[in-house]
């Protein structure tokens, strides 16, 4: 018979929670209480918003549930189907012609697949919409004037976004099918499977998390999306969250909208890094070796080439076109002295973010290794989650406590210097740079932890057994060896900040003002070929970066 | 004259999941000047052991002191980079973009101050003259070397060397091996040396500890592990090793204690020659080595042996074996 001898396990947890406390004691060191102050700083907007889904909603809310609610869900859950669908097909596509076959001039096709990237969805929105309209390229191509094809509804949306964005899936898939087990596919076909069986049978099993993967960050880019859907006049959660903010002047609402949108959000990781689980995908037989292709015939050769030429055409040449002829028609307006000064304001404010960003990655790569609490270690996923988050949760959930801590600031000073404070951090740069350097952590880390794997870990630690502190270590051995990754973690954020909409929207003081939002400007009041112009500016300070960082990792 | 004490480990656990230590050493002492081999197999909780003295992992539970100097205990842990070790890893984490100069420099308060300290330790190590050669210049032997030097060149308490020779092929290793074991005497610096191998364990090391399951199961020079094994995993790592039952047993007429676990050495069996305790054996077949013939044989009609002897055999064998070969093990400790 057992007995309940509450003494002795009233011991043992005492003697378990004194032991946990001692280890705590004895390893937690400064970079512990760096890594902590970090993490929250950079959770600050998640828990915000997480903290206002249990507030409730504001007064507005019945009515938007019993109005427009419905509608929201609808589009984002089309959009995002929609999305998913094409992207996929796209880019998998693209993705197993390029790392299978024999392709003349594939090197480049390989990188021109990434290009669609570089031109933000709302201006490739703003180009589809006028080659498609009336006395667009489209109309004029076939000599009728009064032609035009709608595209401003929701299937156009889902094309738009889709020849925008479906570089993700293609970028994450060909990752797999670049390494992809040559063995077997010999051995399905020596079990008498043909080419296209084994790809589906083999294949395309094979590299599902890395296709997921891919959609994954499609649908975290449809839902962040809001100068195109705008633009097009589809509603959606994230236009919802503008519209409440903006229009309604209902904060509560739209704080409480990013609530749910945050928890999609959340929801859509668990069930990305559950399907990931602990299957293993990879065929460990042999070592890293690239998948041999396939010599094809002339015509055959003619379709592949036609079938990766479309993507790169739709997602990047044929909006490029349309872009540089409006520019041409309207440079001559738009290029003025304050158009210079956005650009370099735009520049500036990218550049220095990237600086920012980079310094704080490293921070949160660094810290939570250099820390011994064996519960802090891997903390830095958590810090990087902004990337998952739309900009416009962000920037609200930035907002709010920069606006308490404000309020706080400007009492204190009233009560000791009897001195009336105006707001020292909404409405100014620090806070629009903070929200990016939230948003962008992820771009920033992924290539800097990507370069420190390369890396011996024994290299560090036998510069700490010469003697040497954390950090003489990172910079005699660490900082050397990882120069090229930090310089692809700073083009990265730069051309990502370029790019970003609505959070800079949202945060940007009302005397400064970015190229993006300056295209937003000029879409919204009708001006679309004016809007060219910024957009180009967007895309060649995109492109150019991208394109030297390629040449140097290939030296 | 009593040996000085330099590293002290006492209670010493360390776990990675739950409830499963993969290290737990209730005492280990090493001493001053001596080099002392750490040798087990994979999983046995060596480098787990070497990364907790070198303080590149904190324990569970434990102490580790060194003359007095708390490494590590339930309440502290001092740094790597203040206990005065020297390292020399598998893959010898040589800097890849610093010299062979600047990889010996590294942990030198003034390298300006430092070059003819470093120019006898390239002499030392036989480096003369790759001073200003990169670690992927250098052979895999050179670059051991260059490890060497360079964990030597802080003059350390206590040189840490973890499986130096498992990256590299038998005749190197041979070479790298006497050399490595000429430069301890010289400096006649504490060593630690990690490895699988028995053989090199007896080649460089004064003492040698043997580690099993993350259990420390016998310290000792070389003559105690040998002659007196505290168990048959430990007879077994000098050679191969055969257990004798006691049906066998009663064939060589041999008579058994009860509770006890008989095993012989392989090259302890006597081969046609008077023995203490024989039998006669059938010769089953012999096969040509190079070296040695290697022998099938099989005594009442049921124990087969596989022995090696220098002449060919031919049909009935005398087989036999003294006591004093005889390794006899409690059940337990068996």
């Amino acid at each position: 018979m057992i007995l309940w001898d509450g003494n002795n396990i009233l011991i043992q947890i005492h003697s378990l929670i004194s032991f946990l406390i001692n280890n705590i004691r004895r390893d937690i060191n400064r970079w512990s209480i760096y890594t902590i102050v970090l993490i929250f700083l950079l959770a600050i907007p998640i828990i915000t918003i997480g903290f206002k889904l249990f507030l409730g909603p504001g007064e507005s809310w019945n009515h938007l549930v019993e109005n427009v609610l419905l509608e929201y869900s609808f589009h984002t859950v089309i959009l995002s189907i929609g999305c998913i669908i094409l992207t996929a097909a796209l880019g998998v596509s693209s993705a197993w012609i390029v790392s299978r076959y024999e392709i003349p001039i594939s090197g480049s096709l390989e990188w021109m697949l990434i290009l669609p990237l570089a031109i933000p969805s709302y201006i490739t929105a703003y180009a589809y919409a006028g080659i498609f309209d009336y006395g667009g390229v489209l109309s004029q191509v076939l000599g009728l004037k009064n032609f035009k094809i709608d595209i401003m509804n929701i299937y156009g949306l889902i094309f738009v976004l889709s020849v925008s964005l479906f570089p993700y899936v293609y970028l994450s898939t060909r990752a797999v099918f670049l390494y992809q087990s040559n063995r077997l596919i010999e051995a399905s076909k020596l079990l008498g499977a043909s080419e296209i069986k084994t790809f589906f049978r083999v294949v395309l099993p094979m590299a599902r998390p890395a296709i997921i993967g891919g959609l994954f960050l499609v649908i975290m880019e449809v839902l962040n999306d809001y100068g195109a859907a705008k633009y097009f006049g589809i509603s959606t959660f994230t236009t919802g969250i503008f519209r409440s903010w903006f229009s309604l002047a209902e904060p509560s609402t739209a704080i409480y909208l990013s609530s749910l949108l945050l928890l999609i959000v959340f929801t859509l990781m668990f069930l990305e890094r559950k399907q990931r689980g602990n299957k293993s995908f990879s065929d460990n037989l042999e070592e890293k070796v690239r998948l041999p292709k396939i010599h094809v015939s002339k015509p055959r050769l003619v379709v592949l080439s036609c079938l990766i030429l479309i993507p790169i055409s739709l997602g990047f040449i044929i909006p490029l076109i349309q872009l540089l002829i409006w520019g041409f028609l309207t440079y001559s307006n738009v290029f003025t002295a304050s158009f210079f000064s956005i650009a370099m304001e735009s520049v500036g404010i990218a550049m220095m973010t990237g600086f920012i960003t980079l310094f704080c990655a490293l921070l949160i790569l660094y810290f939570p290794q250099w820390n011994r609490l064996i519960l802090l270690k891997k903390s830095s996923k958590i810090a990087i989650i902004g990337y998952a988050i739309p900009g416009a949760i962000i920037a609200i959930g930035v907002m709010i406590p920069s606006l308490a801590l404000d309020k706080w600031l400007i009492k204190i000073a009233n009560e000791l210097f009897n001195n009336h404070l105006g707001l020292l951090l909404n409405g100014t740069i620090i806070i629009l740079i903070y929200a990016y350097v939230i948003r962008f952590m992820a771009v920033a880390f992924n290539p800097l932890e990507a370069g420190q794997l390369k890396i011996s870990k024994q290299l560090s630690e036998s510069s700490q057994l010469s003697g040497k502190g954390r950090i003489r270590t990172f910079l005699k051995v660490d900082y050397p060896l990882l120069k090229t990754s930090m310089l692809s973690a700073f083009i990265l954020v730069f051309v990502d900040i370029m790019k970003e909409l609505p959070l800079t929207l949202i945060l940007k003081p009302y005397n400064v003002n970015t190229l993006a939002v300056k295209a937003y400007e000029y879409a919204s009041d009708e001006l679309i070929l004016e809007s060219s112009i910024p957009s180009l500016c967007i895309i060649f300070s995109g492109m150019i970066p991208i394109i030297l960082l390629n040449k140097l990792i290939l030296k | 004259m009593a040996l000085e004490i330099l590293l002290n480990i006492k209670d010493l656990q360390k776990s990675y999941t739950k409830g499963s230590p993969v290290l737990k050493i209730d005492e280990l002492s090493i001493e001053k000047g001596k080099t002392t081999a750490v040798v087990g197999e994979s999983g046995s909780g060596k480098t787990t052991l070497m990364r907790l003295i070198a303080g590149l992992e904190s324990p569970d539970k434990g102490s580790i002191i060194s003359q007095g100097k708390i490494y590590t205990n339930e309440k502290y842990l001092l740094p790597p980079n203040k206990r005065h070790i020297g390292m020399v890893f598998q893959d010898h984490a040589l800097f890849p973009h610093l010299t062979v100069f600047k990889n010996l420099a590294y942990g030198l308060p003034d390298q300006n101050n430092s070059k003819e300290a470093i120019r006898e330790l390239l002499n030392l190590v036989a480096l003369d003259g790759l001073e200003n050669r990169y670690p992927h210049e250098l052979s895999g032997g050179q670059q051991q070397r260059v490890a060497l030097a360079r964990a030597l060149a802080q003059k350390p308490k206590i040189l840490i060397l973890d499986e130096p020779f498992s990256n590299l092929d038998v005749s190197l290793k041979i070479q790298l091996r006497d050399e490595i074991f000429t430069i301890l005497k010289k400096t006649n610096i504490t060593t630690l040396f990690i490895t699988h191998d028995m053989n090199d364990a007896k080649y460089i090391a004064d003492e040698i500890v043997v580690l099993k399951d993350g259990q420390m199961i016998q310290k000792g020079g070389i003559n105690v592990l040998y002659n007196k094994p505290s168990n048959l995993y430990i007879a077994s790592l000098f050679s191969e090793i055969i257990v004798l039952n006691l049906s066998i047993l009663e064939c060589f007429n041999f008579t058994t204690q009860k509770q006890k676990v008989y095993a012989i050495r392989n090259q302890d069996f006597v081969l046609n020659s008077d023995a203490e305790y024989q039998t006669e054996g059938t010769l089953l077949n012999s096969k040509y080595q190079g070296t040695h013939y290697l022998n099938t044989i099989k005594i009442s009609n049921q124990y087969t042996f596989k022995l090696s002897t220098q002449q060919i055999l031919k049909g009935t064998v005398k087989i036999g074996f003294f006591e004093s070969d005889l390794l006899v093990f409690d059940h337990q400790q068996a």
